[in-house]
């Protein structure tokens, strides 16, 4: 009896808790409220072109998520250093309301940090000591299509305002003093796969964005709006009308034969036309590198719909798995160089692109982009015509390339989260490297044939499964980019997701799926400092400077697509 | 450009514009569904799906699906065929809106463990989200009946349930029928 009287008390409470966690999660996911903790700080001075235009040399503040245009994600700070390092502190931890993927790179302006989650929520907090000015939660459409986790990488900040791309696929600016919303814009439709989660860039008065929706039959693109009043200016659709069948490559970048059946797809394009254009994919879902010199914006485009089945897509199936050139004022096309034709492994270009120098064909220094693909190659292209000068030794092991997908499965390396995943690169010009976080995860592709399914479901035409009793593991490798020769290289326990940061004090930072947030020697590769975060770390870090004192930022959330465990804080460090 | 730029505004002012969804509707809705899935949505049926705490979206699409066609079951097709879109979003609401109540049917617990692992080759949680809780139109699989889930992978595995483009038959084709079954005892003991 006392035991059922006790049952039934639980019972209730248990309700009770049930309920009041219910009403908490619904208000986190679709409340659409601003909230104001504390009045924000005096200090926090619009940000403008001009600084934008400096980021890339900003030695206090961390004014878009990937450093600056450049995207070299290298912080110029030496207060933290190889020497001291080891004593580094989290000087405090912000926690949010939800416990899902993070993703987030945080921007920090005059001491203010901005930092969102899953969901979209954004957060203005003290960047020295954390406590919040102001939340803001955007308002959920009853209709979001997105895979791969509710993410979001972080907002650009510019002239007063930030910007959010979002879950039901629309752009919100906000207030940066307040967090008030100043104006939306659908960008596309989200209940025909279209979503948000990549960090906008903001240049020039406009703000571009791409999309998800790879896994949906999107047709991707660029889109650049007005800054101040929300207005489309231009679209670079990455997949054109006609032309998208493109040369019938038959061989990858780096000269590897991609065993296509060309007769078997030139079949099916006269039999079925090119109308698939619609739904061919080719999603941009992380931060474009902007040269601001010639005005030109650089990208990578995700793959083809559907992921796995490409005899109902025939053609090179351009853009997908390509590194766009546009013009920044236009969107008009510039140049484009393709990685993959006609993928079928989803083995996408998604790690943003990196502007910096590097030796040319003839040795001589030259403009660069380069892109750390999914291939597990650092790709070095001339930042004028895209022409490939280089491709790095493999970061990981490849076996078995191009092996098509069967019902059954076929194995192959990489598997389809790469090589380099969206996590960003980190470039050390002193020493000419670039950093890039891997994956090895062996695993087999599956082919299952099916008709585009209306934009509302997920459309793969396959799987991709790992293998139980292969190991998996991660590496992160630094690569001197005139060479293309690996230097050294650091293993991890799992897989790395979530991107590297570079600083002058000669260190390279990042995160670790087990909870693990590292530092190493930038020269040697040696791991000087580890810190448990009790959660997956698998953001990209950033660093910046309050009052003389740096800080290192990162998040740790865990991750959707590997199911690394979930957290809910941006944990900083600072030397005591 | 500034009327685009009004136009812009006003949609911004606008509530969204998708139907309403009415989970008291809904409740009302549901009674014709109740023998089945019980009054909140917790089937005490193995075979009957619980829709309490699904998501909204996936319970939309469904019904959608056996009201086109798309899905064909003896007993749903026949239910779903009169639905307005009004209605399936109602009732879509309604579910989503009850609580699982974990008195669910249970798989063998041997068999746990070896559902996990190969849950866990087949990196399910990409799209059913961690903890198989669901998201938007991937269903939550979480403490769903042993015998409805199994019943669903097996149709997947036959093709005799093709409704989600495939994706699913890709996934379990290669997977045995008896790691099918611990998966789906797996899945069962998840809440």
């Amino acid at each position: 009896m006392t035991h059922s009287i006790t049952r039934a008390l639980m019972l209730a409470l248990a309700a009770m808790l049930a309920v009041s966690t219910g009403l908490a999660a619904a208000q986190e996911v679709s409340g659409g409220a601003t909230t104001t903790a504390k009045p924000m700080s005096d200090k926090l001075e619009p940000v403008t072109q001009e600084r934008l235009d400096g980021a890339d040399k900003e030695r206090t503040d961390w004014l878009q998520v990937n450093g600056g245009y450049s995207q070299t994600r290298y912080f110029p700070g030496r207060q933290i250093n190889t020497r001291n390092v080891k004593r580094l502190r989290p000087a405090f931890i912000f926690q949010t309301q939800v416990l899902e993927s993070m993703e987030t790179a945080p921007l920090v302006v005059d001491g203010v940090m901005f930092l969102t989650t899953s969901y979209n929520h954004v957060h203005a907090i003290d960047a020295t000591t954390g406590e919040e000015f102001w939340h803001y939660i955007h308002p959920m459409d009853a209709i979001t299509v997105y895979c791969c986790g509710p993410n979001n990488r972080g907002v650009a900040a510019l002239d007063g305002k930030l910007f959010m791309g979002t879950l039901d696929a629309k752009l919100v600016a906000l207030d940066a003093k307040t967090g008030a919303k100043l104006w939306e814009t659908q960008i596309e439709d989200p209940e025909m796969g279209y979503s948000e989660t990549m960090a906008p860039v903001a240049v020039d008065g406009k703000v571009l964005i791409g999309t998800n929706g790879g896994e949906y039959g999107v047709r991707g693109f660029v889109k650049a709006f007005d800054a101040e009043t929300g207005e489309l200016l231009w679209t670079f659709y990455t997949i054109p009308e006609a032309g998208h069948e493109g040369i019938w490559a038959t061989h990858d970048a780096t000269g590897r034969n991609l065993l296509r059946d060309i007769e078997a797809e030139k079949r099916m394009l006269d039999e079925r036309g090119s109308d698939f254009y619609k739904t061919l994919g080719g999603g941009v879902w992380m931060t474009p590198a902007v040269d601001r010199e010639t005005d030109t914006v650089f990208f990578v485009v995700g793959n083809p719909s559907p992921d796995l089945y490409g005899d109902i897509r025939p053609g090179d199936n351009l853009y997908t798995n390509s590194m766009v050139a546009v013009d920044l004022q236009t969107g008009a096309y510039r140049w484009h160089f393709q990685y993959i034709p006609h993928d079928v492994w989803d083995l996408d270009a998604v790690s943003p692109p990196i502007l910096t120098t590097a030796k040319g064909k003839d040795g001589k220094n030259r403009k660069v982009v380069i892109h750390g693909g999914k291939t597990g190659h650092i790709y070095v292209h001339d930042r004028e015509t895209g022409d490939l000068i280089r491709f790095s030794e493999a970061m990981i092991p490849q076996e078995n390339m191009w092996v098509l997908p069967t019902p059954e499965g076929a194995r192959m390396l990489p598997g389809a989260n790469g090589g380099v995943e969206w996590n960003p690169m980190a470039v050390n010009e002193k020493l000419n490297l670039a950093y890039a976080a891997n994956l090895h995860q062996p695993m087999t592709y599956h082919v299952e044939p099916a008709e585009y399914p209306g934009g509302d479901r997920l459309w793969l035409g396959g799987a991709f499964k790992v293998i139980p009793g292969e190991e998996q593991w991660g590496r992160l490798a630094a690569v001197d980019i005139d060479t293309g020769e690996m230097v050294w290289h650091a293993e991890t326990e799992q897989p790395l997701m979530g991107g590297v940061l570079a600083t002058g004090g000669d260190l390279v930072f990042t995160g670790e799926g087990n909870g693990w947030f590292n530092a190493y020697d930038a020269r040697s590769g040696k791991k000087l400092w580890s810190f448990q975060a009790g959660a997956g770390v698998n953001a990209p870090p950033v660093s910046y400077v309050v009052n003389g004192k740096q800080y290192i930022a990162v998040a740790a959330g865990g991750n959707t697509q590997l199911n690394f465990k979930r957290g809910n804080s941006v944990i900083v460090f600072a030397l005591p | 450009m500034k009327k685009l730029f009004a136009l812009v505004v006003l949609a911004a002012c606008l509530p969204a514009s998708a139907p309403a969804r009415d989970a008291e509707a809904g409740r009302e809705k549901a009674r014709v569904c109740a023998a089945c899935h019980g009054a909140d949505g917790n089937s005490t049926i193995a075979q009957n799906p619980i829709l309490a705490g699904q998501t909204a979206r996936y319970i939309y699409m469904q019904l959608r699906d056996f009201k086109r066609g798309r899905r064909e079951d003896p007993m749903m097709s026949p239910m779903a065929a009169n639905l307005s879109k009004q209605d399936m979003l109602d009732l879509a609401a309604y579910y989503s809106s009850q609580k699982f109540n974990g008195q669910n049917s249970r798989g063998d617990p041997a068999l746990v463990a070896r559902g996990k692992a190969v849950a866990d080759a087949a990196l399910c949680t990409i799209c059913h989200l961690g903890g198989f809780s669901g998201q938007n139109e991937i269903p939550r699989t979480a403490g769903q009946h042993y015998e409805y889930n199994l019943k669903q992978l097996l149709d997947f595995k036959e093709r005799r349930r093709t409704n989600d483009a495939g994706n699913m038959t890709a996934v379990v084709r290669t997977i045995s029928d008896e790691d099918l079954e611990a998966v789906a005892a797996y899945l069962s003991t998840l809440r």
